[in-house]
């Protein structure tokens, strides 16, 4: 649904994003991270259809992004900029109408307020913008942003600001949105959220760093240090896993043990534990957070 | 054109809740309306000169004199005259009036965030631009025509017997209706072309307010009686602007970076 070709932009001297290539397909979410000054906006910019990629191009649903194409794409976009950008003396629902109109709904006012009913804020369809708090500001973008049923979404900091309810709503959206499938980019600040909803992460820092599943990315930097935990006191079996590391110890409730190879190493250390007597409660590869794999991944850089 | 529509509606809200906004036009009518009456009907009531022993004043005013004038007075015949040149003060209504609002349009969005969001929409350079020019154009449009309507109100009210008659002329109309609206359109697409261009609402402003200096040598020259333009001359220069104005429209989406404008404003 959304193709990225090598695609580049330059600001005069300064090269904003180097020969980005990925693709959003139906019914996925993919997360796009990077630090401040990565490209994520500029990326988003140029998906929209508001700047030009330099070179390189883009697609959305097969159709290459151009000059001639670009209005007739918009309309197939939603795209929540960083600011939710509303008039401020126009109502929630004057607001929404205007952009109805816009995107040619034929049924205005019967998909405005399903979209108010979707974000539960139909009884603040006549309260100017101005007086909105920053969550229901955000959510009004939110339903400007759905309100033309969109099957491509791009999200540029959908939950930033937003308290723990609101962004477990907005999350919820965007599954039943991938459910109705869309294709959702999401870029995000937030690791967790990331980790959370995307299907796959895009690490961006001009260039695309990396992009898998948040599962594998955390794998990358896989410790090799395995935790075990049992039924009684774990120094109990310190022996069986010094048969596998010598420097195995015993850190709080569980016993602590490194090797270069989990997969030969993790059955020979349960079987041994098992043969001693050992009731197994958990035995787990220390995974890292996301969070230390993308400053792994950026800090590399 | 739905777009526009939209566009425009969003323009009329915005301004109903801003009417302050309008106030500057409201004040500029009043003064349009206040000083003729004033020159034509009160000095002459209070000093009791007649306007008609002035023979400058009667000279001047059987230059371009209608059919319609021939039977009035000589004092009726000046007040007809001098109406008519009054007239073109309403001309300039339009365009001091919403040349704040044009030259802040394009900057207007860009400083509320609200540009990227809706360039993010199917709208074209195009119907923005147009959109922006007619949002700004029509309401002080409208107050200057109801200004007018009480500028022949009064004329029929307080001038000699005749004159209201002999105003209503083709010439009044072009004005009005054709000249007016025409050099407004010009000089708010100048405005918002610039607005397009810089990232200060000011420098726009002082830009679009140079369409004014043309009109007001007009206004002198119609005074002095140095020039004074047939109808068939006024209909060529109302023609002419609302040409000049497409061509503007068309520049202005050229030269329309949405790139720029999001991308290196702040």
């Amino acid at each position: 649904m959304i193709t990225a070709a090598n695609v580049t932009r330059r600001f005069g001297a300064r090269v904003a994003v180097d020969r980005l290539s990925f693709e959003v397909g139906r019914s996925e979410i993919v997360a796009l991270l990077g630090p401040n000054g990565a490209g994520k906006t500029t990326t988003m910019r140029m998906l929209a259809g508001l700047i030009a990629p330099s070179a390189g191009w883009i697609a959305i649903d097969g159709v290459a992004m151009t000059r001639a194409t670009g209005a007739a794409l918009r309309s197939r976009i939603g795209f929540l900029t960083e600011s939710p950008g509303l008039w401020d003396r126009l109502t929630v629902y004057e607001n929404l109408r205007v952009y109805a109109e816009l995107f040619g709904l034929s049924s205005a006012d019967r998909e405005i307020r399903a979209v108010l009913e979707l974000f539960d804020i139909t009884d603040r369809a006549a309260e100017r913008a101005a007086e909105l708090s920053k969550g229901t500001k955000q959510k009004v973008a939110l339903a400007r942003t759905l309100l033309h049923h969109p099957k491509v979404l791009l999200l540029d900091e959908p939950t930033s600001g937003l308290d723990p309810e609101i962004t477990r709503g907005v999350r919820r959206l965007l599954e039943e949105r991938r459910a109705a499938g869309c294709a959702v980019l999401v870029s995000t600040h937030n690791l967790d959220e990331a980790e959370r909803i995307a299907d796959r992460v895009a690490v961006l820092h001009t260039r695309l760093v990396a992009l898998d599943s948040p599962a594998a990315l955390r794998r990358r930097l896989t410790t090799g240090r395995l935790i075990v935990r049992v039924v009684g006191d774990p120094a109990t079996y310190l022996g069986e896993a010094r048969l596998i590391d010598a420097a195995a110890a015993v850190d709080g409730e569980a016993l602590t043990l490194s090797t270069a190879d989990l997969a030969r190493d993790t059955p020979r250390l349960v079987a041994s534990l098992v043969a001693a007597g050992a009731q197994l409660l958990e035995v787990r590869p220390e995974m890292p957070a996301l969070e230390d794999v993308y400053l792994h991944l950026v800090e590399d850089l | 054109m739905t777009r526009v529509r939209a566009l425009i509606g969003k323009e009329l809200l915005d301004l109903r809740r801003n009417r302050a906004a309008l106030a500057p036009v409201v004040i500029v009518v009043v003064m349009s309306l206040v000083l003729p009456f004033l020159i034509v009907i009160g000095i002459p009531l209070l000093t009791g000169e007649s306007l008609g022993r002035e023979p400058d004043l009667v000279k001047v005013s059987d230059v371009g004199a209608s059919a319609a004038s021939a039977s009035l007075t000589p004092e009726g015949r000046i007040q007809v005259f001098l109406f008519q040149q009054f007239l073109l003060l309403f001309l300039l209504t339009p365009v001091t009036g919403a040349m704040a609002l044009a030259a802040h349009s394009v900057v207007g969005e860009k400083q509320g965030r609200t540009l990227e969001p809706l360039l993010a929409t199917p709208i074209t350079a195009v119907e923005l631009l147009v959109a922006k020019v007619l949002g700004a154009l029509l309401p002080t449009l409208t107050i200057s025509l109801a200004g007018i309507l009480f500028y022949f109100a009064g004329i029929v009210a307080l001038a000699a017997p005749g004159v209201a008659w002999a105003m209503a002329s083709g010439r009044s109309a072009l004005l009005v209706l054709l000249v007016g609206p025409g050099a407004a359109l010009v000089s708010l697409q100048s405005a918002l072309l610039i607005s397009s261009r810089v990232n200060d609402a000011r420098a726009a402003q002082q830009f679009g307010v140079l369409i004014i200096i043309p009109l007001t040598v007009l206004l002198v020259a119609q005074f002095l009686g140095s020039m004074w333009l047939s109808n068939a001359a006024l209909a060529l220069i109302g023609a002419g602007l609302f040409g000049i104005w497409i061509v503007l429209t068309l520049v202005s989406a050229a030269l329309f970076e949405r790139e720029a404008i999001l991308t290196r404003w702040r």
